[in-house]
């Protein structure tokens, strides 16, 4: 096992790892910026060594200075989280080169799955099944349409050049295809200067459902089943939970094989995420795969009982994976909430400003990643999560009652937080019946505000006797009178010839 | 005691005394009786009939955060002189939607703009917000430079309006 770990990360994730490491007694590196000098993980890590100016590009994304702390420090591992430098294949090289530990596969199969195009044509060939489409050479009118109508409908024309639904038709059959491939050409042609299309199959109803691996250096890989993570707001994920709504145990086999044969067919080592479009028939597509440890990797850890963060440093350091795929259960259900220093009402617009105060709930079955504490400045340099609050339960409803109720004593003070929205959403009727898609938020939640009825009468109490505790006049009395036995200084309590009441 | 508190540009007028272990709140016409326990600092619960209120407040530099029943709000104590000046929208002001640096300024004084034309682009937390032209105009004013920090409701552009 490794003597030091370097964790190449900042917030939640690297409380989480740097934790790992101290249950197994590995001497941990924290890394920092100016703005991270108070941070969590630099509490709480043997070592700690600064980056200096906070732009990620000169601290946590600058590789030279990192690889040279871990040179110095006489790490022989490094763990980068996710994010920042988790996926990207020069750091993973530049690890090697100086023979320390990258703790994650191997820089090869980091470019493979990071191209989505190769990663796509590998698993085709692996027999995974991939989302059917067309990204030819062949532009004219006639071969599109025969290339349209063998992929089925319904399909999406869309630009190749495109983005913001601009050259995007969804074509329900083949009447009109034709005129679908020509007007997504002309808007294409005027919009970005040029006509190329692709042709997609157009999944109804889509799910966002992930499988968990994870492949040691022996060749064994298993996978940890499923997690769904439909409910996203700007193509991220904020609420995510498992099992799956809709899963089966046959389709659950069936994507776990799936998901097993896509880690093998790039010789896939330590902890992975296959992830699948599932439609609304329960067809399932591969889509990619994130050669790192997941933001929502608790909510596993939680049905399962394994601890992945472990297991990462276990394959890394050589160790060959004693779980076999016959023995694990999925046991209850969980869900885990990210909060974000955000405003939902602004267009989920990051909210910065110190932390005035910080109360996370606790109670049974309760977990709290968090990387914040009271008097926290948020900063606008990196990524808004504030922390992640993961809730455990007998079955799906439990689950939803204990996170609202978590959602509902989590304090958190001086920014705007997503809070207040991930409650409504969970309390949602479609959710609550499982009916979620990844279009979930736009469908229902497009215009959400906070119904804005002012302060309720119980802050103004809770306000005014806190004012009033705290002022520095010792006794506030309703009438000032020189007699201090008048009966009208006691009007609450004093009847004419009666008892106190 | 007298205070007032203001919220979302309202202001809620509050009066409280103590008299032995209750207190009296009077607001909107109606006074409230209720015990009071603060349970950790800031952490108070407070019986009022046959309910409790549980409650943390807490003071940041100029305001006060109250969170009750799962919701934090911001206020102030302020001191009433008449109306609340709250600032009335000029057209044509564009305010910045978030904190961060302005990345690049594609307009300058005097240029015309059409609607949707991006004016500005500000970066904050890795993400990039666009600054668009609500309708065909002039440039009047233009606050802020190239790598300048811009607070959130600072003034991005000024544009007057084309008349039609």
């Amino acid at each position: 096992m490794f003597k030091k770990v370097l964790v190449a990360n900042r917030g939640e994730i690297a409380v989480r790892i740097i934790k790992a490491c101290q249950e197994m007694e590995i001497q941990t590196v924290a890394i920092y910026s100016d703005v991270d000098k108070e941070a969590l993980h630099v509490q709480l890590a043997d070592e700690t060594i600064s980056l200096g100016d906070p732009t990620p590009i000169e601290s946590y994304l600058n590789i030279p200075k990192i690889i040279k702390i871990a040179k110095d420090t006489g790490a022989d591992a490094i763990h980068p989280g996710y994010g920042f430098l988790a996926e990207n294949p020069d750091f993973a090289n530049s690890c090697n080169d100086v023979g320390i530990k990258f703790i994650g596969p191997t820089p090869k199969v980091i470019s493979l799955m990071g191209d989505k195009i190769a990663a796509k044509t590998t698993m085709e060939k692996a027999k995974v099944p991939v989302i059917p489409g067309y990204h030819g050479d062949k532009q004219d009118n006639d071969s599109l349409v025969e290339e349209g109508k063998k992929i089925g409908f319904p399909l999406l024309v869309k630009a190749a050049a495109g983005g913001g639904g601009k050259g995007m038709r969804i074509v329900h059959s083949e009447k009109n295809l034709k005129e679908s491939i020509e007007s997504a050409k002309r808007e294409s042609k005027s919009a970005f200067g040029d006509d190329t299309v692709f042709l997609e199959k157009y999944l109804d109803k889509p799910r966002h459902i992930e499988f968990q691996i994870l492949a040691d250096e022996h060749g064994n890989v298993i996978h940890l089943f499923e997690r769904e993570c439909s409910v996203q707001r700007r193509h991220q994920k904020i609420i995510e939970e498992t099992p799956s709504p809709v899963m089966t145990p046959q389709l659950r086999a069936k994507m776990g094989r799936a998901a097993v044969a896509a880690a093998k067919a790039v010789g896939y080592t330590n902890a992975g995420t296959v992830e699948f479009m599932v439609d609304g028939n329960l067809n399932y597509y591969f889509m990619e795969m994130n050669t790192r440890l997941q933001v929502e990797h608790p909510i596993t850890e939680m049905t399962t009982g394994i601890d992945l963060a472990k297991w990462q440093l276990r394959i890394a350091s050589g160790e060959e994976l004693t779980l076999k795929q016959s023995s694990l259960i999925q046991r209850g259900h969980a869900i885990e909430c990210r909060i974000y220093a955000e405003d939902p009402e602004n267009g989920f617009l990051p909210s910065i400003g110190t932390l005035e105060k910080v109360q996370a709930p606790t109670g049974p079955n309760i977990r709290d990643d968090s990387g914040i504490y009271t008097g926290m400045k948020v900063t606008p340099y990196y990524d808004p999560m504030l922390a992640k609050i993961v809730t455990y339960a007998e079955n799906r409803e439990e689950c939803i009652n204990k996170m609202i109720w978590a959602l509902s004593h989590y304090v958190v003070m001086g920014v705007t937080t997503n809070i207040p929205f991930l409650k409504t959403a969970l309390e949602h009727q479609e959710f609550k019946k499982g009916n979620i898609t990844t279009h979930f938020i736009d469908d229902h939640f497009k215009d959400w505000t906070i119904a804005k009825d002012g302060l309720p009468i119980d802050a103004i109490i809770a306000l005014a006797v806190y004012d009033s505790m705290h002022s520095k006049k010792h006794e506030i009395v309703r009438y000032k009178e020189a007699d201090p036995h008048s009966p009208w200084k006691h009007v609450g309590r004093w009847r004419v010839g009666g008892k106190g009441v | 005691m007298f205070i007032n508190y203001e919220h979302n540009n309202h202001v809620y007028n509050v009066s409280i005394e103590r008299r032995d272990k209750h207190y009296f709140i009077t607001y909107d016409n109606t006074e409230y009786k209720v015990e009071v326990e603060e349970i950790k600092p800031g952490q108070l619960k407070i019986n009022i009939g046959d309910r409790i209120i549980k409650s943390v407040i807490t003071e940041g530099e100029k305001e006060k955060y109250v969170f009750v029943d799962g919701n934090v709000f911001k206020v102030k104590s302020v001191e009433l002189t008449g109306q609340i000046k709250t600032k009335k929208k000029e057209d044509g002001d564009l305010t910045s939607p978030i904190s961060g640096k302005v990345v690049s300024v594609k307009v300058k004084k005097g240029d015309s703009v059409k609607k949707g034309d991006v004016l500005m682009v500000i970066e904050a937390m890795k993400m990039e917000y666009l600054i668009r032209a609500p309708f065909n105009g002039k440039v009047e004013k233009v606050d802020f430079k190239e790598k300048d920090q811009i607070e959130i409701g600072q003034n991005t552009v000024e544009i007057k309006k084309r008349e039609a």
